[in-house]
């Protein structure tokens, strides 16, 4: 997600085709070509600008909704609404790819929690988050925490620093969903925020995190690790 | 006898210039716009070079195709009472190719396939009909939350939004 103001002027864009399988927009203003994942003029007037990444969440509706109430959801467009796919993901995954990474650890289509820190980028298979969340790494000398939410789908990534010092954060075991660090004892919810204990009413800075296939993120973080444990 | 001969000549090779202009405007049209739809194809590769190729194109089309249609029309209008009916038939094909070239470079074609939202509206989480496993894109701004479910998003792709007075560009 973009912030799509450039120099005070609110640009609008439209799909305009396809570079390998990550589509590409025209703004109506200048006509310039940008990148979807990455956010940047590939080509025309705008050449080589970039576009503010806006902080934003794969969730899933019911978690979303508990957190957000009174928040709005975009309507389906009544003339389309019979086109939408409800199992867009398993209908993409027999789709054909057209870049390949042989020789690399993970296959073309699978699923990944995409992060990038000062340079250093990485991907966390989605089956190795689901299965170790939450899991603590360190990535640009930040450490970090990813942590999958009570519905078992949602992905969300923090610092794992604490006043300056870095915390480490465990599930706790029982029937309510929350974690627990190790150093002050405070437990935490899903959007970072110690909701009792010492630490009660602080929160951790969220990161922005990609849910990709290894094809294309590899293919634009061509310097990429990827998690392993 | 001699005299008929050489006029027939010069109106032939009158003939034959216009001829290969309007060919090769016909073509310089249509390719404009069929070259980058070739390379820009969907489940093809894109080569860097390929790529640049088909933007700077596309992004000329516009102007040029316009241009080349022109001139072949003049052409046209110029070769129509001299040549045989059965010439004329090449003559309307190549004019609704350039023709057809100029349209649709002036048209984002890629939106037939995957149609826009024109102005976003939206509902309440509770009057939507979505089950609470779906998945959504969710921004929050101020206290303006608001969730785009990725089965309109894998539809749409692109969703000009603003939220909270910030002008956001939705993209999956």
């Amino acid at each position: 997600m973009w912030k799509r103001t450039l120099n005070g002027r609110p640009l609008h864009f439209h799909l305009a085709g396809i570079n390998n399988q990550n589509f590409l927009m025209r703004d109506d203003e200048t006509g310039s070509w940008w990148q979807q994942i990455t956010g940047k003029a590939i080509f025309g007037p705008l050449k080589g600008r970039q576009l503010d990444a806006v902080l934003s969440d794969e969730l899933t509706f019911g978690l979303w909704k508990q957190e957000s109430p009174a928040g709005k959801v975009l309507a389906p467009v009544t003339k389309y609404q019979d086109e939408y796919e409800s199992e867009w993901e398993p209908k993409v995954a027999k789709l054909p790819v057209v870049i390949n990474f042989p020789r690399t650890p993970l296959q073309s289509r699978d699923i990944l929690i995409g992060m990038e820190i000062s340079g250093a980028s990485r991907a966390y298979p989605m089956p190795a988050v689901l299965a170790q969340s939450p899991v603590q790494d360190r990535l640009g000398g930040t450490p970090i925490l990813l942590v999958v939410g009570p519905d078992g789908k949602s992905v969300r990534a923090f610092v794992s620093r604490l006043d300056g010092k870095d915390i480490e954060l465990f599930r706790k075991s029982g029937s309510e969903w929350v974690m627990v660090d190790s150093t002050s004892g405070s437990e935490w919810n899903f959007q970072g925020c110690a909701i009792t204990g010492p630490a009660q009413g602080k929160c951790l800075q969220p990161l922005p995190v990609l849910k990709d296939y290894w094809f294309d993120w590899r293919n634009y973080h061509p310097e990429t690790s990827v998690y392993r444990h | 006898m001699e005299l008929v001969d050489s006029g027939a000549v010069k109106t032939k090779s009158g003939r034959m210039i216009p001829s290969l202009g309007f060919a090769l405007l016909v073509a310089a049209s249509s390719s404009l716009f069929l070259i980058p739809a070739f390379i820009i194809r969907p489940f093809r590769f894109q080569s860097p070079r390929g790529l640049i190729l088909a933007m700077a194109l596309r992004q000329n089309a516009p102007l040029w195709t316009a241009v080349f249609t022109a001139g072949a029309i003049v052409f046209a209008i110029f070769l129509w009472p001299r040549i045989s009916i059965w010439k004329r038939i090449p003559l309307v094909l190549g004019l609704c190719l350039a023709c057809g070239a100029a349209v649709m470079s002036r048209i984002d074609y890629f939106e037939w396939m995957f149609h826009p939202v024109p102005v976003p509206g939206f509902e309440s989480a509770d009057h939507t009909g979505l089950d609470s496993s779906e998945m959504v894109i969710a921004v929050r701004f101020g206290n303006d939350a608001r969730a785009y479910p990725i089965r309109e998003m894998a539809y749409h792709h692109v969703v000009n939004d603003v939220v909270d007075g910030v002008p956001l560009a939705v993209t999956y």
